[in-house]
């Protein structure tokens, strides 16, 4: 009975999340940001770049200012293409959102529930 | 006289308060046995003498470390030793494992919130530590 409670309880708030002002429009900019091609090639370019650079430096390679430069310059690009930068900003917003959130469930525990949620160890 | 009760219609979507939802959620966490016995591992913890004993050694090297006071590898190889005896203690070991019974809990819940809000919960609800903003 605790157990069925639970899941409906804990299923019942991922719902009301979902039907928050801050989720919906998160939902709707990360939708429009997958549907531009531009952002998401700009944002796989981005990615590719970084892992690339971050393997060569790890194997002790210096990296010369130029490769960094360019690094910099796509990452600026990255940050203000305006689907990224409106998904980005909307994520902000759920993010607080959810912290506060969280802070009714961490009431009565005493602890927080995002941490103790994210150190199961397997 | 058959008396038969007609149920009040349901609406068909009850809109929940996230706030209220959650509130409950915290409630009902707090009952479960698993967390029930966290807390009394986290007493247990918290008052035995060889772990205030070795708290309050590891404190003194942390300070120690901070003001740059002695030998900085002198004080982290006895935090280390000292981490290790902390960790290899029964009663640590007991409230680890209530611990870890906890965690896994509550990260089936963090599924269960996530998959029905449509973003990750508990990982976007971490505030950050530095309390600067970042």
């Amino acid at each position: 009975m605790q157990a069925e409670e639970l899941l409906n309880t804990s299923r019942s708030l991922g719902e009301a999340l979902r039907a928050s002002e801050s989720v919906q429009k998160y939902l709707k900019a990360l939708a429009d940001c997958e549907a531009d091609p531009e952002a998401a090639d700009l944002e796989k370019r981005m990615l590719a770049m970084y892992n690339e650079l971050i393997t060569r430096q790890q194997c002790g390679e210096t990296l010369t200012r130029n490769e960094i430069d360019n690094f910099n310059t796509l990452k600026r690009q990255v940050y203000q293409h305006p689907r990224i930068a409106e998904r980005d900003a909307a994520l902000t917003l759920v993010k607080r959102y959810f912290a506060e959130i969280a802070d009714e469930v961490n009431f009565p525990l005493g602890m927080e529930f995002p941490t103790l949620a994210q150190a199961a160890k397997v | 006289m058959d008396l038969q009760l007609n149920p009040m219609p349901v609406p068909a979507a009850v809109k929940a308060d996230p706030r209220q939802a959650a509130q409950a959620l915290g409630r009902l966490l707090r009952q479960t046995p698993e967390y029930e016995a966290f807390l009394k591992e986290l007493n247990v913890v918290n008052n035995h003498p060889a772990v205030q004993k070795i708290s309050t050694q590891m404190r003194s090297h942390q300070n120690a470390l901070r003001w740059f006071q002695g030998d900085m590898d002198d004080h982290e190889a006895s935090l280390a030793r000292l981490e290790t005896e902390l960790e290899a203690l029964a009663v640590v070991q007991g409230y680890r494992q209530a611990e870890n019974t906890v965690s896994q809990m509550f990260t089936e819940v963090d599924s269960v919130i996530s998959q029905a809000a449509g973003v990750p919960f508990a990982a976007n609800a971490k505030r950050s530590g530095c309390g600067c903003g970042g």
